[in-house]
């Protein structure tokens, strides 16, 4: 289990991170959702060891992130592209497995499995510098999958990404989950929160605005959705706080229905709801 | 330590990636320890012999000999006095002198009387092997007196009149001798003009050569030549440790800049959240600097050795010294990389700072001929000492205590600007 307690961290007079708490379970796809700025790389760095916080603290299954255990259960695939693009994937990902003290044959193995896994085994003699974004991206979570960590950091890992990619990447790291790892998964599209992830915490100037899964903080901060029905004569739209007695009872009193539209509030709506901004600016 | 190797690996892959830096740091020394080289070596280019002669004897004959000296393809003759020629030699610009004593032109000039002609030579002792091909030279001169002497009918029947008038002339010579030749030489003689007569595109190659080894063509007396001088022998002693330090700039510069380039390159990252030390990262990026300094230290000096016949007497002092150097250059450019900050920084502070260490340190302008005042200032630069420590190790034949100086302050200087350098370097930015 990640832990991170009351944790802040500012850059001189900016708080990026400001009093965060929350516990990440094991098995888990946990995303922190908020718009850029909002201090979700800041938290990655500081959960990862990166970067040491102003005050709180991380635990890492107890250990604290500087130390080599627990460095050894966490894969980070960062946010800008970390790699030797003058190399080649196969150069790069033999190099950073080496860090982690693999034997040969172990190490071998594992680079194997994250090109087949990436599916970069094509291209691994090529140079890094030709490959597409998508395919340096699938790069970047390959080599923090190498030493087969239990836990991902993958800080904004579609940026730059073409939609094709992008569900490639969708694919991955739900494999991941089937796998049994846990992950932290930041973002600032809702639309990949609400698909991937179990739970998620929304985060705004370096602050918890909200955490659990998507359905409790749409109930809870995603404020009235809106029904339609469309009978013979007429639409009637309502928006409402109790879609389902609403419809029900549109249902009854009309005969002729030719369709009806349940839309729920959105993850969009639940930050707009609590920040009276959009996520996206 | 798989960790530090597997470091070194990654970074020699990505410098050897980088051509420029290939270039300035490989082919570049070597065509600048190529071309000062040469220019060192004080036009003793297309492999000739400098040489200083000094006539003492100054006859027609003696004059003719230094101009065939002068014509020959071996040789390059600088015509001096007999000091001023010695001096050359004791201060190592010319390889040997050649002092032609009195008297020798007359005994050069006739064949068959007066003797043999006698040189005194000396030879700078650190260069016998040459001397070798000097003794070859001079014979083949002396031989080809009489060559030309009796391949030319008219010259030799000229030579034999003045040899029988020389004869009858003498009071010295036994009675029957003199009647020997007296009856032998007017025939040769007339032999000879039959021979012109009958062919006079003749051509007693064979014949005269036979005739030739029968007589000593030349003398030459050795004398022993004390050496003193402040400058190798060999030009491409001084430039191939100039060289080094164009290589040894390229690494450093190579390796500092690629140590603020992990961050650029987001790398860094990866390094720091890795489970290895930041002890581990430095010393993964020093010990690829020390390694590439080593090596392009001891390639030069091998090339120079092959190639340029640069003497290594002492490889075992070698040794130590491009270690030390080695050490000392890591802990600049440990220092640089702290400093700089970014590779902008790094590459415009490296390249100031190092320029200026080469100009003071003598890797422009050879050490031995610096003004004194800049001898001073070029203390302070560690270029100075680690020139001084492979020249110590080669050609300035130092003792060991004599090289613990240079070495000393190559290791002292890169131990210090390590501690402040990877102290002061910050990892994650
Ligand atoms: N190294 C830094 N120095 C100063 N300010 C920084 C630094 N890194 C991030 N910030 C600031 O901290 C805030 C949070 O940044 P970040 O954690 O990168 O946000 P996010 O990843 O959510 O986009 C931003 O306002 C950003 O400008
Ligand atoms: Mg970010």
């Amino acid at each position: 289990m990640i832990r991170i307690s009351d944790v802040s961290k500012s850059y001189g007079e900016l708080l990026a991170v400001d009093r965060l708490s929350f516990a990440i379970q094991k098995g888990e796809i946990f995303g922190l959702l908020g718009p850029n700025g909002a201090g979700k790389s800041t938290a990655i760095a500081i959960t990862c060891g990166l970067l040491v916080p102003d005050r709180g603290e991380v635990q890492v299954n107890g250990h604290r992130p500087v130390s080599k255990a627990a460095k050894r259960q966490i894969g980070l695939a960062p946010q800008s592209l970390a790699m030797y693009e003058d190399l080649t994937g196969l150069d790069n990902l033999h190099f950073f497995g080496s860090l982690y003290g693999l034997e040969k044959p172990l190490l071998e193995e594992r680079i194997q499995w994250v090109l087949e896994f990436s599916g970069l085994t094509d291209r691994a003699k090529d140079r890094v510098e030709t490959y597409s974004g998508g395919m340096q991206r699938r790069l970047n979570l390959a080599i923090s999958l190498l030493h087969d960590p239990e836990y991902l950091l993958l800080d904004e890992p579609t940026v730059g990404v073409d939609p094709q990619s992008r569900n490639k990447l969708f694919d991955c790291v739900l494999a991941l989950k089937a796998r049994g790892k846990t992950i932290i998964y930041t973002t600032h599209y809702m639309e990949e929160a609400q698909r991937l992830c179990d739970r998620v915490g929304i985060i705004d100037h370096g602050r918890l605005l909200a955490l659990g899964t998507v359905d409790e903080l749409i109930g809870e901060h995603g404020g009235d959705g809106e029904i339609s029905v469309t009978t013979a004569e007429q639409t009637i739209v309502k928006t409402t706080g109790r879609p389902i007695a609403d419809m029900k009872a549109l249902l009854d009193a009309h005969d002729d229905i030719r369709d009806l539209k349940l839309i729920r509030p959105s993850l969009e709506s639940v930050f707009l709801n609590l920040t009276g901004r959009q996520l996206r600016d | 330590m798989n960790i530090l190797l597997s470091m070194v690996k990654k970074d020699f892959k990505l410098i050897f990636r980088d051509k420029m830096t290939v270039f300035f740091t490989f082919i570049f020394p070597i065509l600048f320890a190529a071309f000062f080289g040469s220019i060192f070596s004080g036009g003793s280019d297309n492999n000739q012999l400098s040489v200083a002669v000094a006539d003492l004897d100054r006859t027609a004959d003696s004059e003719a000999f230094v101009q065939r000296l002068i014509d020959s393809d071996e040789l390059a003759v600088d015509v001096m006095e007999e000091p001023a020629a010695r001096n050359a030699v004791r201060r190592g610009s010319k390889v040997a002198y050649i002092l032609i004593p009195a008297g020798f032109g007359e005994k050069y000039g006739s064949l068959f009387t007066g003797g043999t002609p006698e040189l005194t030579i000396g030879v700078d002792p650190s260069r016998q092997a040459e001397s070798g091909i000097l003794q070859g030279s001079l014979m083949k001169l002396g031989v080809e007196r009489f060559e030309n002497a009796l391949s030319d009918n008219q010259q030799l029947s000229a030579q034999l009149d003045q040899s029988i008038a020389a004869i009858e002339q003498s009071d010295d010579m036994p009675e029957q001798w003199k009647s020997l030749l007296g009856d032998y030489l007017p025939q040769i003689k007339a032999l000879t003009e039959q021979d012109a007569a009958d062919n006079s595109t003749d051509n007693p190659d064979g014949a005269t050569t036979g005739m030739a080894g029968a007589f000593t063509p030349l003398a030459l007396n050795f004398e022993d030549v004390a050496i003193q001088r402040d400058g190798p022998q060999n030009g491409y002693a001084v430039t191939i440790p100039q060289a080094m330090y164009w290589a040894i700039m390229g690494v450093v510069m190579g390796f500092g800049v690629s140590l603020v380039q992990e961050n650029t390159f987001g790398t860094m990252t990866r390094l720091v959240t890795a489970p290895i030390t930041r002890t581990q990262i430095l010393g993964g990026k020093s010990l690829g600097c020390f390694i590439a300094l080593c090596m392009v230290s001891g390639a030069l000096f091998l090339i120079a050795n092959q190639v340029f016949s640069v003497p290594i007497d002492a490889p075992l002092k070698l040794v130590l010294a491009i270690a030390s150097v080695g050490v000392g250059f890591v802990g600049i450019m440990m220092f640089l990389a702290a400093i700089g900050k970014t590779e902008r920084g790094v590459s415009g502070l490296g390249w100031g700072v190092m320029m200026i260490f080469a100009m003071f340190g003598g890797a422009m302008i050879p050490l031995f001929v610096m003004p004194g005042w800049m001898k001073t200032v070029s203390h302070l630069s560690p270029v100075k000492w680690s020139i001084l420590a492979f020249e110590g190790a080669t050609w300035r034949n130092f003792s060991y205590s004599e090289l613990i100086l240079p070495c000393g302050i190559m290791l002292v200087l890169g131990i210090t600007c390590f501690i402040i350098g990877s102290r002061t370097l910050k990892l994650e930015n």
